[in-house]
Parts: structure tokens; C-alpha cells; sequence
């Protein structure tokens, strides 16, 4: 698992950060937790949600990513312009329709928690601050890890993991047919990579557009790893797809017309069968144990 | 003797040098920023300003044949509810004394800082600053938050402005005219700088201008169908936002 030099994983560091991942007086109104859109029950993404709502009932404008193996992830947040967790956890605890803190507010507030103000002592030496909460969230992320689906027990070894209409699917999954793999690669089936996937002709939303203000860029998005995707629906970055079949159906379909399209998007000719088998592997990429992992849980 | 030419000018510039600073005077208009107090667009709608914090760099005092003075350093002026808002020292420099005609600085932060990994650096950067641009790496560089009074109800605004496309050239120099005089004795002195905020809510081509009754308008940040024409007329008033007080 890759860990940066300036922030090594320590049991006690992961306990503080798991206690500020449950926690809503991270949040200005002191009711949004970073728990509150990322559920583990649902693979750490916000159960049927198609956005989230922040303090004060602020609605966000995007669908909560899924958490599943996120210390492997190159790019953060859907644009993928967020380097590593430490820097990414800064957005949601300090954006106004997220969590909304401002840096000396949270170091005031957290210090004023004596047991707080111990374990930071303990774990980082300093008096909590911005900084080091988002280093603890980080290293408290970077064990939700997750590979104990069928698909997995299937690659070890157990022929009888996953179903035959699964199987089907994952030969049509990796086939030039299904074509899912190329940008859904690697162990997490992403390449983590922006690109525009013709959800629409025209972007209410412009994705890495935003940040780069390239027309070639208008609707890109990164690619979202599929391990346990069948927990974290709706799907795309607005939410905007309600089930898993409607998923693979927009693919099967083409999309609609863009300019920016990415090249792999195309009609894909696959009958309901083969549709229903891709929905079916995807569902075998579901890991039970990983939403209900004690360790995952909020601390008692 | 090489080496003894070479520690005059150091030498005369050091004996010259003069302490200098830097204020600041938030302004509407010609009259005082008050926090809390309700001022108006000119398109007729009301806010209040909650937050001002800006990056100044790249500072420099401009001589009579236009070369520069540059100033060392990175500051971070920030200014919040309960804090002054009128000559507000913002920075401090140790410049030649002697007759300037001007003053430039850029708001923002050069671009081979604005890149660095913000969990390394050290306030006036880093994240702790409450500038960093966590879903666009690099730095806010000018941050402006407050309440529009809207029929609705109050909703928040904020205008974000950063990348090293947005980075603010302000030039308060004139070679020409002469009639930009800055005296700085050997004593030192304080250059004091008046900043429009309500610049902002100029309005642009065509007559856009910052609505808040639009709720994308809310969030000028990044650039989208719907800001980005806004963000470059935020930015276009911003240039002349600043200007030395009399």
C-alpha cells in the first residue's frame, strides 16, 4: 500500500483518524461527518443519494465516491486533480456545502475536546490543526481495503465463487465485445483516469473543464473503481443513473452525441442476456466483509 | 581588490536600506468596509462581506527609470469579523530610501510555489492557511465570502479566485506623469494601499454581472458555462481594485 514519507501509518494515528471520520463536530453545524456521505454500509458511499447534503442542508453538486481501496488511488475527487488523500480530505471539511470548517475554527474546536487534544499530543506531537487531521483521516482511509469478494475467491481458486451468469459476465467484461476493461482496469477496474463517457451532449457540470478550462476537457471525469459497485448506487458523477442495468445499458447504448467522447464509447451491440451477465459480474465484485468490518465501523 | 569592488554596492545598499510597510484599507466604494454592515450592488442587490484573505507577492517599488526594488517575501492578509479593517500593516520590506514613482505587486502566489505539496510547506502556506484549493491544486489566491440579502432568504456567496491563470497583476506605478510620488526616507516609511472590495460587483460586456439570485453564481470557483464570463470580469475589475491612498 503506498504511504508518503511525511505521513507513515501508526495504530494510533489509524484510532484517531477512524475517531474524526465518524465524527460531526468536524462540521461547522456540527452534524456532518465525513461518515455521513461516505456509509460504510454502503462501500463508503452515500446509499442512494444522488448528491449529498452538507451543513445546514446545503445540497453538493456531486455523487460521494466510493472509499473501496482508495489508498491505491493516483487522482482524487472526479476530476482527478487531487494528488493524495491528505490534500483531497481538505475539500469536504472546509467546503461551505460539505462540512464548512475554516482551519482555526477546527483547531479551536478540537482542542477544547480533552481527549482530542491527548491523542493528537500523542500521535503527531501538536495541538490538532487542519493539518494533522486530515493526516490522520488519511491513514485511518488507507486501511479500508477490500478484496474478499467472489470474483477474488474465483481468481484464488474457488471455482464455485461466483455464478455462472457472473462468469459469463466477466468473459464479457474483459472481451473487445463488453470492451469494460480497458478503462476499468487493474486490480480496483480503474485506470483512474478523467474521460468523457457521453452521458450527455451538453455538461450542466464540466468536469476537469473546470479546473483546466480546456474545451477538450469539458465532461471528463475519472474513472471510478467498480469494487462493490452494485452497494453504491446511483451512478456517474451527478447520480444521475439509478441502477447498475441502466449503467451497462448506457455504455451498450453509445451515449449520446459528444465531441469529446471518449473513443471507446460506441454501441456495443450486447443483447439483454449479455447485459443481464455484466450486471451480474459487476454484483460479484460486491465484498460483504468489507461493510461490516468491525474495524471499519465507528469506534464505540 | 576584486573582491573589495564587489562588497561596495552591498555595502552602500545596506547603509540606504529603510524599513518600509505595508497597510491596508478595505473600502466600498470611498467609504470603510464594515463587517456586518449591508451595502448594495449596483444592480440593486444587498450583501454583507464575512471574509477577505489574499496572497501578496512579488512586491516591488519601482525607481524614477523604471527598474524595480523588489521585496522578499509572501504575506497572507486576512481580515474577519472582530478584526480591524483600516490601516491594516500587511507586510514589511527594507527598500533603498530615496524617490519611487511606484508600486507593483502580484495578488497570488508564484507559480513555483503554488505547485509544492501543501501538506509540506509552512504558513503563510500549507493547508492550515485556509487557502488551499484542495480539488484544484494550488492556492486561492484572493478569497471573498459573504451573505447576499436575497427575498428568498440570506444564501452564502463566495468568490474563489486562483490558478496561475487568475493570478492579479496590480500596477500602481507612473513613469509619465510624476504623479505618482513615493518618498521613503532613511528612516523608513508606511505606503498605505486603499482596495475597493466592491470592485467585484462591477458589472462586465454586455451588463453580467455577479447574481445571486442564480444559484451557480453563488460559487464563482474554477471556471463553467455559467462563471466562467464572471470570474473574468471579477478579475478584470480586480486590476484596479487596489490604489495608494492620498
Amino acid at each position: 500500500m503506498p504511504v508518503p514519507d511525511d505521513n507513515p501509518q501508526t495504530p494510533a494515528k489509524v484510532a484517531l483518524g477512524r475517531q474524526l471520520f465518524f465524527d460531526p463536530r468536524l462540521s461547522r453545524d456540527g452534524k456532518v461527518a465525513c461518515a455521513s456521505c461516505h456509509q460504510p454500509r454502503f462501500a463508503f458511499s452515500d446509499g442512494g443519494k444522488p448528491v449529498s447534503t452538507g451543513i445546514y442542508g446545503r445540497k453538493g453538486q456531486r455523487n460521494a465516491p466510493s472509499l473501496t481501496n482508495v489508498a491505491f488511488r493516483r487522482h482524487l475527487f472526479w476530476e482527478g486533480r487531487s494528488p493524495r488523500l491528505e490534500l483531497q480530505a481538505v475539500g469536504p471539511l472546509t467546503a461551505h456545502d460539505e462540512m464548512g470548517m475554516e482551519p482555526d475554527e477546527l483547531s479551536e474546536r478540537l482542542k477544547a475536546i480533552p481527549e482530542y487534544a491527548k491523542a493528537f499530543q500523542e500521535v503527531f506531537g501538536e495541538a490538532p490543526s487542519l493539518r494533522s487531521v486530515t493526516y490522520a483521516i488519511a491513514a485511518f482511509e488507507r486501511t479500508l481495503l477490500s478484496y474478499n469478494s467472489p470474483f477474488d475467491r474465483y481468481q484464488a481458486g474457488d471455482d464455485k465463487a461466483m455464478s455462472e451468469a457472473a462468469l459469463r459476465g466477466m468473459e464479457l467484461f474483459f472481451s473487445e465485445k463488453g470492451d469494460c476493461f480497458h478503462c476499468h482496469v487493474g486490480p480496483d477496474f480503474t485506470d483512474d483516469e478523467p474521460r468523457n463517457t457521453a452521458l450527455y451532449t451538453v455538461y450542466k457540470d464540466i468536469g476537469l473543464a473546470r479546473a483546466t478550462g480546456k474545451d477538450e476537457d469539458v465532461g471528463k471525469f475519472k474513472t471510478p473503481t467498480l469494487r462493490n459497485v452494485a452497494l453504491t448506487a446511483p451512478y456517474m458523477h451527478d447520480g444521475s443513473i439509478q441502477t447498475l442495468r441502466e449503467a451497462v445499458q448506457h455504455y451498450n447504448q453509445g451515449g449520446q452525441p459528444n465531441l469529446n467522447a471518449d473513443a471507446l464509447i460506441r454501441p456495443l451491440g450486447l443483447t439483454d442476456a449479455e447485459v443481464d451477465d455484466l450486471v451480474a459480474f459487476l454484483q460479484s465484485l460486491t465484498d460483504e466483509s468489507f461493510t461490516t468490518n468491525p474495524a471499519f465501523l465507528p469506534p464505540r | 581588490m576584486k573582491g573589495w569592488l564587489s562588497l561596495v554596492p552591498l555595502f552602500l545598499a545596506g547603509a540606504l536600506a529603510a524599513p518600509v510597510e505595508l497597510k491596508i484599507n478595505l473600502r466600498i466604494g470611498e467609504q470603510p468596509l464594515r463587517f456586518g454592515q449591508t451595502y448594495q450592488t449596483p444592480q440593486g442587490q444587498r450583501y454583507q462581506i464575512e471574509m477577505l484573505k489574499f496572497y501578496l507577492s512579488e512586491v516591488a517599488l519601482v525607481r524614477p527609470d523604471g527598474s524595480e526594488v523588489p521585496a522578499k517575501g509572501l504575506v497572507l492578509a486576512d481580515f474577519r469579523p472582530g478584526g480591524p479593517t483600516q490601516g491594516v500593516s500587511v507586510m514589511k520590506m527594507d527598500v533603498p530610501a530615496g524617490q519611487y514613482r511606484g508600486l507593483r505587486f502580484n495578488v497570488g502566489v508564484p507559480r513555483e510555489l503554488n505547485h509544492l505539496d501543501a501538506g509540506t510547506q509552512q504558513m503563510p502556506l500549507g493547508v492550515n492557511s485556509g487557502m488551499y484549493w484542495a480539488w484544484n491544486p494550488g492556492y486561492i489566491f484572493y478569497r471573498l465570502e459573504g451573505l447576499a440579502l436575497l427575498p428568498e432568504g440570506n444564501q452564502k456567496w463566495v468568490i474563489h479566485m486562483g490558478t496561475d491563470a487568475f493570478r492579479i497583476p496590480v500596477r500602481l506605478q507612473d513613469l509619465q506623469t510624476r504623479r505618482v510620488q513615493i518618498n521613503i526616507p532613511p528612516s523608513g516609511g508606511v505606503i498605505t494601499l486603499n482596495l475597493d472590495v466592491s470592485k467585484a460587483f462591477q458589472p462586465g460586456p454586455g451588463g453580467a454581472f455577479v447574481d445571486w439570485r442564480q444559484r451557480p453564481m453563488r460559487q464563482l470557483h474554477g471556471l463553467s458555462p455559467e462563471t466562467s464570463l464572471l470570474m473574468s470580469v471579477v478579475y478584470y475589475h480586480m486590476q484596479s481594485a487596489f490604489s495608494l491612498a492620498q
